[in-house]
């Protein structure tokens, strides 16, 4: 049921006479006007008011009640949300009440100086005067109205309906509005002003909670999830639970009942369309294209070792050359020779030769000798080890120093070699060893293996929670690293945070002997950030071995499958694509759970007595005391008000009442005609009577009789 | 102004016939706003305490608080809560949804707070 708003202009203004009264249910969420003795209110939209900027001009505007939101995109609303004058039920916001009045006579066709018809207007039950004498001040002074008459909307709803028939002369009225509850027993066709009584609970906060939870359960749909909408969804899905803990328990259970039950809104969503596999024809084009980059990529590869071979082949003739005159040559000459050239001795130019040969070979993939094992003087290239140092000059105790170091390297290089080749060796017999096993008994090696599997991975998990939870598996392994609210922390953390406090609050009476050892200055490596898993770059020799059997088992056995590792499972969704079912918002347990408050306000924080044990209150409240007339006031128990249409309200309404009554008590609940515009008809036909303008006051009487007065006006409802 | 905008007539003209005073003779442009007071300031301004307590106002026709026990609920799910955690205060009603609050971001858990009015206020 979208919003109903009535927002035509009249042109008949002017054939009602001065006298006939305007009248005006100025309920939280409508504003009904139209005119006495009529049956529909004329004029009718919602109590809110706008002010937006022209995203243009940039002029502020004020646009009252809803209207068309394609037309709202002209105007800039990020400043100005929808604002009503009403604080809980109480108009306080005279600028905006004022807006909404100007609106309100308009579209009734108002068109003369000032408006020249008494008015009656709803208020709430037990208006503050300060209220209710702004609200009589702008209607004298504003619009210039003759006189005006203030009145209950509940009232007017129950006296409409009592003239149905539909309920008695003695009973109970219970209203649920926008903003409050109200329970007003009538005697004698008279509210009770003192037996009444109010919960500050109504259809808006049950459309605020279905907001509020439906975006905290679909956070990314929090656009669609509009206040209009919402409304639209509560007024279509909400009802009320008969006894909401065994409807809960049918949901908790999750049968085909509670299935029924759900409710879910399909957003908009259009599906992603699906990657077509690639053609044959384009697999081979791309086959093609790469084959091609890859040969142009060797070619390119291969003319750059050409020129590489060649330019050292030159070189290497070069200095072969060279060699050959530096043989012949004197001993004068070699010297001028050498000056024309970067070497400086035949030494050098023999090495630089033997280089470049060995460049050459390994430019042409020729096998590279090994240096080290083809060298012949490997004895001679170690020659000055032997000597002892005193023997040496120090120029040769520098390349004894050298010599050292490369024989010690070399010979590590060796043993790490032997090692490895051993290590290997002995992998390869365990593997023969393990397969001769299984091949010997393969059932029960597998099971073997799967028996060590768990127990490794058990006890990989266990050491992994003992570090980040410090010992304390109190299963809350949620995988955040940082030490958020109240998070614990392992045991490094907590360590150093012990560090930290005794060195910021030891101030001990002894002398402060810190630093006269050395191992004083261990604490501040301890203290520091970095210190928190030093342990984590030391393989886990556990760990390894673990990797080792699930390999295996992934080789040997078709039904194991490799656990995810850490959060994989955590990213999975991000990558799966969105579904129909990520466009749906379904309303489960929220379609009883948001009415609830009307019964338990609780739930939502406020702490009153909810609508059953509001009728229990209104009773106890109630002057003449007797189980007669509170029988007689349960006979005649009228429904209304815009929160009372939720489906199974008089159902509920009726078991909390029977609980509180004493047993055999006559129970008769009746909804009213029209619980939303019964109010203003109720008004209305009040209006048209004859004895209405007894009921009134004028300017002079309100400026006359002052404040107290106003206080204590109350109309008669029965006339 | 658009001409959709003005056939829809939604904007209010500034300017009524049929009022003796226009709004922005009432509150003219550049002024200081008209600090409207809010209920909260308008209780004690009625000086209820002046009246005799039977007389029935606004603030004694309120509902007194529930004599049944309170009902809980599952913060999340709506179902019966038996359970409270101690860390986020929420309350929750199997392992399930424990193990789901334990996830949420701290911002999330004080909004649920904030639904039944049990958030932590700073000021």
């Amino acid at each position: 049921m979208p919003f109903i708003s009535k927002i035509q202009r009249q042109s008949d203004y002017r054939s009602f006479p001065p006298n006939h009264p305007i009248v005006i249910d100025n309920g939280g969420s409508y504003f009904r006007i139209g005119w006495a003795g009529e049956s529909e209110p004329r004029v009718i939209f919602r109590n809110i008011i706008q002010r937006p900027r022209h995203k243009i001009t940039g002029e502020t505007i004020t646009v009252v009640g809803d209207h068309d939101p394609a037309l709202l995109k002209y105007f800039d609303c990020t400043r100005s949300g929808p604002r009503s004058a009403f604080d809980s039920n109480v108009v306080y916001q005279f600028e905006i009440m004022e807006y909404i009045l100007d609106f309100g006579l308009d579209r009734l066709g108002a068109d003369q100086s000032q408006i020249n018809h008494p008015v009656l207007i709803t208020e709430c039950l037990c208006n503050p005067v300060q209220s209710r004498s702004k609200m009589a001040e702008l209607l004298f002074e504003t619009y210039g109205v003759p006189s005006v008459a203030f009145g209950v909307d509940a009232a007017f709803s129950y006296k409409y309906n009592q003239q149905l028939g539909i309920c008695s002369g003695d009973g109970l009225a219970i209203c649920t509005g926008f903003n409050t509850s109200h329970v007003i027993p009538f005697l004698n066709g008279e509210p009770v002003y003192e037996a009444c009584c109010r919960t500050n609970v109504g259809g808006y906060h049950i459309t605020d909670y279905l907001k509020q939870l439906l975006s905290l359960k679909y956070p990314h749909h929090m656009s669609h999830l509009t206040w209009e909408k919402v409304e639209d969804l509560k007024m279509e899905h909400c009802y009320i639970a008969k006894d909401y803990a065994s409807e809960v328990h049918l949901f908790q259970k999750g049968d085909k009942e509670a299935e029924e039950k759900t409710r879910s809104w399909q957003l908009p969503w259009t599906p992603t369309p699906v990657e077509e596999a690639p053609s044959e024809e384009e697999v081979a084009r791309k086959a093609a294209l790469k084959e091609k980059q890859g040969q142009r990529l060797r070619e390119m590869a291969e003319a750059k070792r050409f020129n590489r071979i060649n330019d050292l082949e030159n070189e290497i003739r070069d200095l072969e050359m060279l060699l050959q005159r530096l043989r012949n040559a004197s001993e004068h000459d070699i010297l001028s020779i050498l000056a024309k050239t970067v070497h400086t001795s035949q030494q050098e130019v023999e090495s630089a030769l033997l280089k470049a040969t060995q460049s050459l070979r390994k430019a042409k993939g020729e096998p590279v000798e090994n240096v080290e094992k083809l060298d012949p003087s490997s004895v001679d290239r170690y020659n000055l080890i032997s000597i002892p140092d005193e023997m040496l000059t120090p120029e040769q105790i520098k390349q004894k120093r050298k010599q050292v170091f490369i024989k010690s390297t070399s010979e590590a290089r060796q043993q790490k070699k032997q090692k490895q080749l051993e290590e290997e060796m002995e992998r390869e017999r365990q593997k023969k060893l393990e397969e001769e096993r299984r091949l010997e008994n393969p059932e029960q090696y597998l099971e073997e293996l799967r028996a060590k599997h768990r127990d490794l991975s058990e006890k990989v998990e266990q050491r992994k929670r003992f570090k980040t939870n410090g010992g304390q598996t109190n299963g809350n392994d949620n995988g955040s690293g940082g030490v958020g609210r109240g998070e614990r922390l392992n045991s490094s953390q907590r360590e150093r945070m012990r560090l930290l406090t005794t060195a910021a609050f030891d101030r001990g009476k002894e002398e402060d002997t810190f630093g006269a050892k050395d191992e004083d200055w261990q604490l501040y490596k301890l203290m520091s950030r970095d210190n928190d898993d030093d342990d984590d770059d030391k393989p886990d020799p556990d760990e390894a071995e673990l990797a080792r059997v699930s390999s295996r088992l992934q080789e040997i056995d078709p039904t194991f499958f490799k656990p995810e590792v850490g959060s994989s499972s955590a990213e999975a969704p991000r990558f799966r694509p969105l579904t129909k079912e990520d466009f749906q918002i379904i309303l489960g347990v929220e379609r009883f759970r948001c009415p609830e408050i009307l019964f338990n306000p609780n739930l939502i924080g406020i702490d009153q007595a909810g609508m059953d044990e509001m009728v229990g209150v209104s009773l106890r409240r109630l002057p003449p005391k007797g189980r007669g007339v509170e029988d007689r006031m349960t006979e005649s128990i009228l429904l209304t008000g815009g929160s009372c249409l939720f489906p199974g309200m008089r159902e509920r309404l009726e078991g909390g009442i029977r609980m509180i009554r004493p047993s055999g008590t006559p129970i008769k609940i009746v909804r009213s005609s029209d619980p939303i515009l019964d109010a203003w008809r109720g008004a209305s036909a009040y209006a048209s009577a004859m004895q209405f303008p007894q009921q009134t006051f004028t300017k002079m009487d309100y400026y006359e009789k002052g404040e107290d007065w106003l206080r204590s006006y109350r109309p008669r409802y029965t006339i | 102004m658009e001409p959709e905008v003005v056939e829809a007539e939604m904007v209010l003209p500034t300017h009524m016939w049929f009022k003796k005073m226009q709004t922005y003779d009432k509150y003219p442009k550049g002024q200081a706003r008209v600090r409207w007071k809010q209920l909260k300031q308008i209780i004690p301004a009625e000086n209820y305490q002046n009246y005799p307590h039977e007389e029935p106002n606004y603030v004694n026709i309120e509902t007194p608080p529930s004599m049944h026990p309170c009902r809980r609920i599952c913060d999340i799910t709506g179902y019966e809560a038996p359970y409270v955690d101690p860390r986020t205060k929420l309350r929750y009603a199997n392992a399930e949804v424990f193990k789901m609050i334990r996830s949420l971001p701290n911002d999330y858990v004080q909004r649920y707070l904030a639904l039944r009015n049990a958030a932590v206020v700073l000021r």
